[in-house]
């Protein structure tokens, strides 16, 4: 087992407020893994996202306590930019993620690079092989502002993979998409996993959580209520009582199980409640 | 291969000079101005108006007479303007002309063109600069001459930011009208347009900075290192002989005007 | 939070201010078509410079008002000469809102003033050693006019732009005013001006 990230005993408070919008977490994410996360609005979800990129406290102000890791190494102790290649952030608006001097999408993928210095053969190579895989080679001399809501988060993903960060921190990505814009994000939510990222992902859909994610972090009211593996929090019909909307698969389960039948196990996905309930 | 699409490729060997060597070029034009404008017939600077034909039929050469002609309006109007406020209201001189009201006196007259025909000459030459050279090409150039690199994201997010929040404009006026907010009738009906349609638009903008903010640092933007390019700006080799023949004019005149001082 | 009194350039320029300063650039740009779509009798290109000199302090205004006739001053070179206007506002806003002469009615109306005092004060010279009096335009009809009377130029021109810049500087103020009202105070705080603007304590 392998500690990419680690949280001992955070508590955070944003300027001007009077309780902290995260309290008290401790956890360890490990590398190579999609984390799941997910809570009610004003659970802290994308405050947790915040501390791990290093923007909380940094750009949000406000007072952090408690230590956080990222690869063994204290936050506090990285430097301008490092972060940035080691953990790419991505977020809900995708008009917002776009970096406002660069009219084409391909240019606007090369521009991580851009800043950091990459050689210009390499760029060309990363940037194409980036673009292929995230779906949006056919529009590398459209501007940006004239895409699609999917085809605008998909740029965000592409500008963001193509610096190639261990960790990979998305908060929401979907929530501004309709479903087709959905999908085509989760495909490429889905290769990243193939890459081997370490992916920590904020979701509202549970379903496709249920079908992508390793393991499941539920927060409340700023703490950290559960931390699993993804069969065995989002079958948990307990989690309903805080708010949590479980997959329907799973709902499902447990109304069979409630009504005095036996399941050999309680499915989340559309596939295993496909196997489980055809051996009925 | 995709990084050559990306640059910008001119035919015309005037227009494709070095963005610094058409700053230099600008400012050469702009000093021979001021000194041919010292050159007096009659106590007026006629000869700015040759002067003026020949920038016209320097920016031809430059494959832009359309975009310059239509450029050049503007500053044409407001030289008009000042010329005949200038020529009919400014009164002191000897009065040359009269008729009925109007009246043309000789200190208006010396003004008015001094000045409407300095004004055209100089926007003249800014026009055939920004029409010649894209301002994506002006910022590398400066960048890569010293410019820190935050002026130039300064310069080019301006310029989008202009189009971006132009389009939405439109967009907010027209869901304004949609609404039943009033865009026409008298001043303050029209006034009270305004600000329900500036409100949204610059509270807007002002919101999506703060993630923007987040977005820029993500691609690593405020990092301290050398940073590569995807546009190249390069010196096409006649730069030059474009500052000789420059430089040579501006002497040309400035010899003529001693000339013609010691006569 | 932290009490440490900043205001040092650098800190004035923080990443947030770089992407406000395209933006108020962008409003004063927009806001002057939008005045000439709605046929208003004003300018009403200086809102930007207004709003981010009095959220980010004077050299950021400073830094709007110069960009602005840059980007204006490539599509008609004739504004180029007023760039100094344009600073000098910025700046003299950027400056009030640091003296937090923002805060309560008979202040702004003094920083109103002082605004269009300044406004006038340096660019009647350039109106009339430049322009001769006119640029084409809505004053310029006024100044004429005037000229026409047999005013002295430098009075026609202080008197007809005066009075215009004071109308302009007033609108700007209210717009800014209603924009800082509604954005949330989490948003202002990182403004290095912003702080004087929050709306509880």
């Amino acid at each position: 087992m392998d500690t990419i990230i680690e949280f001992k005993n955070v508590t955070y408070q944003y300027p001007l407020t009077k309780i902290p919008a995260i309290k008290n977490i401790s956890f360890q994410m490990e590398k190579g893994k999609l984390y799941g996360v997910i809570g009610g609005n004003g659970a802290g979800k994308t405050t947790l996202c915040a501390l791990i990129r290093g923007f909380a406290p940094s750009f949000f102000k406000g007072e952090l306590q408690g230590e956080i890791f990222i690869d063994k190494k204290n936050i506090k102790q990285y430097q301008n930019g490092e972060l940035s290649l080691k953990i790419g952030y991505v977020f809900q608006n995708p008009f917002n993620q776009i970096s406002g001097v660069k009219d084409s999408v391909f240019e606007e993928v090369a521009y991580g690079l851009e800043n950091f210095g990459v050689p210009m053969a390499e760029i060309e190579e990363r940037v194409v092989s980036i673009m292929k895989k995230t779906d949006i080679l056919s529009l590398a001399e459209k501007n940006p502002f004239d895409l699609s809501g999917g085809q605008q988060q998909r740029v965000a993903l592409a500008s963001i993979l193509v610096l190639e960060p261990d960790i990979l921190v998305i908060d929401e990505p979907t929530s501004q998409l309709d479903p087709e814009g959905t999908e085509s994000v989760f495909r490429v939510i889905k290769a990243m996993k193939e890459m081997k990222k370490t992916v920590i992902l904020v979701e509202h859909k549970v379903d496709l959580l249920a079908e992508y994610a390793d393991e499941i972090l539920v927060l409340k009211g700023g703490e950290l209520i559960r931390k699993g593996k993804n069969q065995e929090v989002l079958t948990d019909i307990s989690l309903m009582e805080e708010g949590v909307l479980l997959p329907q698969m799973a709902i499902l389960g447990n109304m069979i199980v409630q009504s005095g039948r036996k399941l050999q196990e309680i499915p989340i996905t559309q596939k295993q409640a496909e196997r489980i309930f055809s051996q009925f | 291969m995709w990084i050559e699409k990306f640059q910008i490729k001119k035919t015309n060997k005037i227009a494709a000079l070095y963005p610094i060597t058409k700053l230099w070029l600008t400012a050469f034009y702009i000093l021979g101005t001021l000194i041919v404008s010292t050159i007096r017939i009659h106590k007026l600077p006629l000869l700015l108006l040759p002067w003026f034909c020949s920038l016209f039929i320097f920016a031809s050469c430059s494959g832009i007479r359309k975009k310059f002609f239509k450029s050049i309006k503007k500053a044409a109007f407001v030289a008009i303007i000042i010329f005949l406020v200038q020529a009919f209201i400014v009164p002191g001189g000897e009065v040359l002309f009269r008729f009925g009201i109007l009246r043309i006196c000789s200190t208006g007259l010396i003004t008015g063109t001094n000045l409407s025909l300095l004004i055209l000459n100089i926007a003249g030459i800014f026009v055939w600069l920004f029409q010649t050279t894209e301002y994506k090409e002006i910022s590398r150039a400066l960048e890569d001459n010293g410019l820190n690199y935050k002026a130039c994201f300064l310069f080019l997010s301006t310029m989008q930011m202009i189009e971006l929040l132009g389009r939405n404009s439109r967009i907010i006026l027209n869901a304004q009208k949609a609404r039943g907010v009033e865009t026409e009738g008298n001043v303050l009906i029209r006034a009270k347009a305004f600000i329900p349609s500036m409100v949204p638009l610059v509270l807007g903008a002002i919101i999506s900075s703060e993630d923007r903010v987040l977005t820029l640092e993500s691609k690593g933007f405020d990092v301290n290192c050398k940073k590569t390019h995807i546009l190249n700006v390069e010196k096409t080799g006649n730069e030059k002989w474009a500052i000789c023949i420059g430089i040579g004019i501006l002497l040309f005149l400035l010899i003529g005007r001693i000339v013609l001082w010691i006569q | 939070m932290s009490k440490v009194k900043k205001h040092s350039i650098k800190n004035d320029f923080s990443m947030l201010a770089l992407l406000i300063i395209p933006v108020a650039v962008a409003v004063n740009f927009v806001g002057g078509q939008l005045a000439v779509i709605l046929k208003l009798p004003c300018y009403l290109d200086a809102i930007g410079t207004v709003f981010g000199a009095i959220l980010c302090g004077p050299w950021v205004g400073a830094t709007i008002g110069l960009l602005t006739n840059v980007v204006t001053g490539i599509a008609n070179p004739i504004t180029f000469a007023f760039a100094p206007t344009s600073i000098a506002l910025g700046f003299v806003t950027g400056l009030l809102s640091e003296k937090k002469m923002f805060s309560n009615i008979g202040k702004i109306i003094i920083s109103l003033i002082i605004m269009a005092f300044v406004s006038i004060i340096v660019s009647a010279p350039i109106i009339v050693l430049v322009y001769g009096g006119v640029t084409g335009g809505g004053p310029s009809v006024v100044t004429a006019m005037l000229m026409a009377t047999g005013t002295n130029i430098w009075a026609s021109v202080i008197g007809s732009d005066g009075l215009f810049n004071a109308l302009d500087r007033i609108i700007a103020f209210i717009i800014t005013y209603f924009i800082i009202k509604v954005i949330p105070d989490r948003t202002l705080i990182k403004f290095s001006c912003g702080e004087y603007y929050v709306k509880e304590s």
